[in-house]
């Protein structure tokens, strides 16, 4: 584990509990007594790194997207990984859809951070910071193929807010199991607007699974 | 408790007018029931009378909230006759006529709960079922191209209003409801291989405007 991450141990401890609190039983039903107990932490030791609820709760969704970015737009994330722009915009794509286990997760996260930056107003530039960074993520892929001739002349930054608005949409269906949107199909449905535009055959959009 | 609580003088519409209202206000969480009784002008024990719990009235005040918008969409609809402007209008309509906020409280609810899961469901296929309609007459009238499946244009469409509205009530405050229309419409003429017009004023007039955040804090 990186040092950065062990300067707080139990600061840590008890965002990754509120989280969890989070994504099982939904923002509005948080306690800071449950989290604490979560988090084998004592009510007062919570407060004392949160002054206050909200602030415990806009600082887990952070700290959940935060270490989610990480892994994708950190050094360690997509540029480093070999491949072309087109494998690498698949595994934004995929990323980007509620598979089963963290992606799930963290799906769950931002549907409650919609709702809750919509009720309160000091989340909003959290918010946008947040999907700033994704929007960045997602264009910086496409502008990756634009340059290296993989994809069609673009703007990237208008391909992204498409895509991005496509990963939401479609996803949210998928995460809430709606028959119009299952899981699998979702990513397809997604390349199939993708690809044309890029000038790529869709099916290179989907990453095989099994 | 009285055995039957004084229901006489309130309807259920008065009272679902009212939970749309406060819910969109302050979200389901923070919503008392006898906040929604106090609006409604009767009491927590009459409203319990005719609904079992805050999660049903969500869903029944998002279906009657609903009917209002449908009702108003079909008097528009009557003045236009093409399916590409017929469908230019269920686009223009949902990002202008709109309160998005009642169904990110649906979402986060149909995520832990089934019959709330059911309800967003059944209103999310009425809508999907709206645009097929329109897209599946212009394919039979010529006007579209044939090569997807209504369905399968109409879910992507309604997807994308959801995602789109997602972004520009979260995301960038640069980001404006127009921009919406425009990235929506663009991908539906790209699908159907058709324009879809703009609307005249006349058409379009009442709108009632960007609906995007709770709260009287619209962009």
């Amino acid at each position: 584990m990186p040092e950065t991450r062990e300067e707080h141990p139990t600061r840590e401890r008890i965002l990754d509990a509120a989280c969890e609190q989070i994504a099982a039983e939904g923002i509005d039903e948080v306690r800071i007594a449950r989290v604490a107990m979560r988090a084998g932490a004592s009510t007062a030791l919570v407060h004392h790194y949160f002054s206050t609820r909200d602030e415990l709760l806009a600082e887990a969704l952070m700290h959940s997207f935060e270490l989610a970015g990480d892994d994708r737009f950190g050094p360690e994330g997509d540029q480093a990984e070999p491949g072309s722009a087109t494998e690498r915009l698949a595994r934004v794509i995929d990323e980007s859809m509620p598979r089963p286990g963290h992606q799930e997760r963290e799906w769950i996260l931002w549907v409650e951070l919609w709702l809750r930056a919509v009720r309160d107003p000091a989340l909003r530039p959290i918010a946008a910071q947040l999907y700033g960074r994704y929007r960045e993520w997602i264009a910086e892929a496409i502008a990756a193929g634009v340059e290296s001739g993989e994809f069609e002349p673009c703007d990237p930054g208008e391909v992204a807010d498409h895509a991005m608005a496509l990963f939401d949409g479609l996803g949210l269906r998928a995460l809430l199991e709606d028959p119009a949107m299952p899981l699998q199909l979702a990513p397809v449905r997604i390349a199939e607007l993708l690809g044309p535009r890029l000038g790529v055959e869709p099916g290179l959009l989907v990453l095989e699974r099994d | 408790m009285s055995p039957r609580p004084q229901i006489d003088h309130i309807r259920r519409p008065q009272i679902l007018d009212a939970a749309s209202q406060v819910i969109a206000e302050r979200g389901i969480a923070a919503t008392r029931i006898a906040d929604i009784a106090e609006r409604a002008g009767t009491s927590g024990p009459a409203l319990l009378y005719w609904f079992e719990s805050k999660d049903e009235l969500l869903g029944e005040a998002l279906g009657f909230a609903e009917q209002g918008f449908y009702d108003a969409l079909t008097d528009r609809l009557l003045l236009l006759e093409r399916p590409a402007e017929r469908l230019r209008l269920l686009i223009e309509a949902s990002v202008y006529d709109y309160d998005w906020t009642l169904w990110m409280e649906l979402w986060t609810r149909a995520l832990r709960d089934e019959r709330t899961a059911e309800t967003r469901h059944r209103l999310d296929e009425r809508w999907r079922n709206e645009i097929e309609r329109e897209i599946a007459a212009g394919q039979a009238a010529g006007e579209f191209a044939e090569h997807d499946p209504p369905g399968r244009v109409a879910a992507i469409l309604a997807s994308l209003l959801d995602g789109l509205a997602v972004q520009a009530t979260l995301g960038d405050p640069g980001f404006p409801p127009d921009r919406i229309r425009e990235l929506t419409v663009e991908i539906a003429e790209r699908l159907l291989g058709a324009e879809l017009p703009e609307l005249d004023e006349e058409v379009l007039e009442g709108l009632s405007g960007p609906q995007l955040l709770a709260g009287g804090e619209r962009g």
